[in-house]
C-alpha cells in the first residue's frame, strides 16, 4: 500500500533581488525587484508503506521544501500530494499525529532543559497515556542508549548525543512514517554511523516507513533500499540503491597519514596516487575493479598508518555522472 | 482533545516554561526587579506631578493608581504567559513556525504560549502592588478588577499577535509590530479625556489603547457593567481578528532555512 503519493507537485518562491552596496539597497526601496524562483517543478513519486526511502541531492535542489510540504508546513503552488491519505496541508494536526518528523537544523528539544522535559510535553502534544508514554520512551531510551543523557540539560549535550534524543523523541507516538531531514548534518563519522546503526535497526524491528533526506552519499549507502536524487526541483534518478552504487557510487577517495615519512613511491595496483607527500597520501579507487578493503590490508602490509579517511565522491560529483549518462555523450559503463 | 485537554496542554507549557526561565537564576530574578524599579519610576512621576496638580481631564491620583494597576497586571499577565506573542513576526520571517507545523496542536495556543516572558513578571508583581494602593479591597470591586484585567490583557496579547502576524504579508515586521504594540500601550498610560476628535477614534479602533486602560478603570471605578460587557466584545473581536489574520497568513508561510533552537 503506497504510504506517500506526490502527483507533479511544485513550489515556487517570490525572492527578492537587489544590486550589492547601499545603492542597491536605495533602488530597491524605492523600486523592488521580485524574481519567481521554482524550489519544487514537477515532482512526482510513490512510496509503499514499511519502505526507507533516501531522497538525495545538492544544497539549494528542493529536497527541504519537499518534506515541507510533506508535513503540511508549506503549501504547494500546485500538484497533489497525499501521506497516509492525507492531504497534508488541508489536513495537518490529523495526519501529524502519525509521521514523526526530524530536521537536523531546527531542533525540537527544549535548549535549556533536559531531554525528559521535551519528551514529557510531546506525551501531552500525542495524548499519550502515562504507561504506553513510559513503556514506549524506556524503549527508545535503550535503543538510543540516551539514558545517561535524559537528565542533562540539552545545550550541554554533544551533536550527536542531542540528534540521538531528538529521533527519539520523534518516534515515542509509534509514526507509520519519519521524515528525517539531514538527520547526520555536522555528525562525526563515529556519530554518524551510531545514528545509521540505530535508525537501521529500528526500521528492521518496527518497520516504520522512513523519508531520509540527506546531502551524504554514506547515508544512502548504509541505510536504504531506494534512492531518488533530485536536482533542481525534478527527480533525476528513482532507482534502487545498489544501482546508484553501481554506477555512480564506485570511485572511493582514500586519504591516508603515514607514521614515517614514504620514499617518494606508492604503487598499488587498481589505485591512482592524486597527491603524494612526505607523511600522507591521496587515493581514488574504482571499487568495481578492485575492493577497498584489500587497498587498505595492501598499505597497512606495507606502512605504518596513523590515520585513514575514506570518502564518498561529493553529491555534485555524482549528479554530475547522472547527467552525463543521460545525456548520453559520455556513458558511464556499467560494472560487474 | 477538547477545550479542556487544551487548557491542560497550556498548563504544561507553563510549567515547562517557568522550569526554563529558572535554569539562570540571577538573570530571572535580576529581570523582575529590574522591572519593578522601571515601573516604580514612571509611578512617582504622576505622583509628583498630582503633588502640584489636584486632576488632569478627569483623573485624580486614585484613577492614577487604578489605571496603573488594571495596565501593568494585563501588560504582564499577556506577556508572561503568552510571551511568544511579542515574537510572532521575528518567528515567521525567520521560518521558526516548522516546530509547531509539525505537531498535532492548534497552532496559535501552541505558538503563543511556548515562551514565557521574565521581565514581564515585574510588571504583574507591580500591577498587585498597584491595586492595593487604590484601597478598593471590596469582593465587588476585586471582581471586577480581576475581569476587566483580565479581558484588557487578552486585547494587548492579540493585538501584538495579529501586528506580529502581519509578516506573513510584508516581511520581516518585526521593528513595525513592535511600534504599533508601544504605540497601544504608551497612549493607555494617560487620561483618556486627553484624547479628542480623530485620535479618540483612533484609539477605539485600529489602536485600542482605550480598552486596555479608561475602559477598564471605568469598570472598576464605576461598577459599570456595561462597560464590562463591551470590554468582552472587544477582546472576542480581536480574537477573531488575530486568528482571522493569522490563517490567511499561514497560506503565505514561506519557512526558511535558519538554524533555530527552543529555548
Amino acid at each position: 500500500m503506497a504510504s506517500i503519493v506526490l502527483k507533479d507537485l511544485r513550489k515556487a518562491f517570490q525572492v527578492k533581488r537587489k544590486a550589492a552596496g547601499l545603492g542597491g539597497s536605495l533602488a530597491s526601496l524605492g523600486r523592488p525587484r521580485y524574481e519567481t524562483v521554482e524550489a519544487v517543478r514537477g515532482i512526482s513519486l510513490e512510496m509503499e508503506s514499511g519502505e526507507l526511502l533516501a531522497f538525495i541531492g545538492p544544497n539549494g535542489a528542493g529536497k527541504s521544501t519537499t518534506i515541507k510540504m510533506l508535513t503540511g508546513i508549506l503549501h504547494p503552488t500546485s500538484g497533489e500530494a497525499q501521506v497516509l491519505g492525507f492531504v497534508p496541508w488541508k489536513q495537518r494536526r490529523e495526519l501529524a499525529y502519525h509521521i514523526g518528523s526530524v530536521f537536523g537544523q531546527k531542533p525540537q528539544l527544549w535548549y535549556h532543559l533536559p531531554p525528559i522535559d521535551t519528551f514529557d510535553l510531546f506525551a501531552h502534544i500525542y495524548e499519550l497515556d502515562r504507561k504506553t508514554y513510559e513503556r514506549r520512551r524506556d524503549f527508545l531510551v535503550e535503543a538510543f542508549d540516551i539514558r545517561d543523557l535524559l537528565e542533562v540539560p540539552v545545550r550541554k549535550l554533544s551533536l550527536g548525543q542531542r540528534m540521538r534524543c531528538e529521533i527519539a523523541a520523534s518516534l515515542l507516538h509509534h509514526p507509520r512514517i519519519v521524515f528525517l531531514d539531514e538527520p547526520t548534518i555536522g555528525l562525526d563519522v563515529v556519530a554518524k554511523q551510531q545514528l545509521r546503526d540505530t535508525i537501521k535497526q529500528l526500521h528492521a524491528e518496527e518497520q516504520t516507513t522512513i523519508f531520509l533526506t540527506s546531502h551524504d552519499a554514506g547515508d544512502i549507502e548504509s541505510l536504504c533500499e531506494r534512492v531518488v536524487v533530485i536536482n533542481h526541483g525534478q527527480v533525476i534518478f528513482d532507482d534502487a540503491v545498489k544501482v546508484l552504487k553501481r554506477r555512480y557510487l564506485r570511485r572511493k577517495v582514500i586519504e591516508v597519514r603515514f607514521a614515517e615519512p614514504t620514499n617518494g613511491h606508492l604503487d598499488l595496483a587498481g589505485v591512482s596516487v592524486i597527491k603524494l607527500g612526505r607523511y600522507g597520501a591521496k587515493l581514488e579507487l574504482d571499487t568495481s575493479s578492485r575492493p577497498i578493503e584489500t587497498v587498505i590490508q595492501d598499505l597497512m602490509a606495507g606502512h605504518s598508518i596513523v590515520d585513514i579517511n575514506v570518502m564518498d565522491p561529493p553529491m555534485e560529483e555524482i549528479i554530475r555522472a547522472i547527467y552525463q549518462r543521460d545525456s548520453a555523450f559520455e556513458p558511464v559503463a556499467e560494472g560487474a | 482533545m477538547g477545550i479542556v485537554g487544551e487548557m491542560r496542554f497550556v498548563g504544561h507549557l507553563m510549567r515547562l516554561n517557568l522550569a526554563s526561565n529558572m535554569e539562570y537564576r540571577a538573570s530571572f530574578v535580576s529581570q523582575i526587579v529590574g522591572m519593578l524599579i522601571n515601573n516604580g519610576i514612571y509611578f512617582v512621576f504622576w505622583l509628583l506631578f498630582f503633588d502640584r496638580f489636584q486632576e488632569v481631564r478627569g483623573y485624580r491620583i486614585d484613577e492614577i493608581y487604578l489605571l496603573f494597576a488594571v495596565f501593568t497586571l494585563a501588560f504582564g499577565m499577556a506577556f508572561t504567559f503568552a510571551g511568544n506573542a511579542l515574537e510572532v513576526a521575528g518567528l515567521i520571517a525567520q521560518g521558526r513556525l516548522d516546530y509547531y507545523l509539525t505537531l498535532p496542536r492548534p497552532i496559535l495556543p501552541h505558538l503563543i504560549f511556548s515562551r514565557m516572558g521574565q521581565s514581564t513578571v515585574g510588571d504583574l508583581t507591580f500591577g498587585v502592588l498597584a491595586y492595593l494602593f487604590t484601597g478598593r479591597l471590596d469582593l465587588v470591586s476585586i471582581g471586577l478588577f480581576v475581569a476587566a484585567t483580565l479581558l484588557a490583557a487578552v486585547i494587548f496579547a492579540t493585538f501584538a499577535v495579529t501586528t506580529g502576524a502581519l509578516a506573513f504579508f510584508f516581511g520581516n515586521t518585526a521593528q513595525l509590530s513592535s511600534h504599533l504594540v508601544q504605540a497601544l500601550g504608551s497612549f493607555a498610560l494617560y487620561p483618556f479625556g486627553l484624547y479628542q476628535g480623530a485620535a479618540r477614534l483612533i484609539l477605539l479602533t485600529v489602536i485600542p489603547s482605550a480598552f486596555i486602560g479608561a475602559v477598564p478603570v471605568q469598570v472598576v471605578q464605576l461598577r459599570d457593567g456595561g462597560a464590562l460587557v463591551l470590554l468582552a466584545g472587544v477582546a472576542i473581536l480581536s480574537a477573531i481578528v488575530m486568528v482571522g489574520v493569522f490563517r490567511v497568513g499561514l497560506r503565505r508561510y514561506e519557512s526558511g532555512s535558519a538554524i533555530n533552537i527552543n529555548i
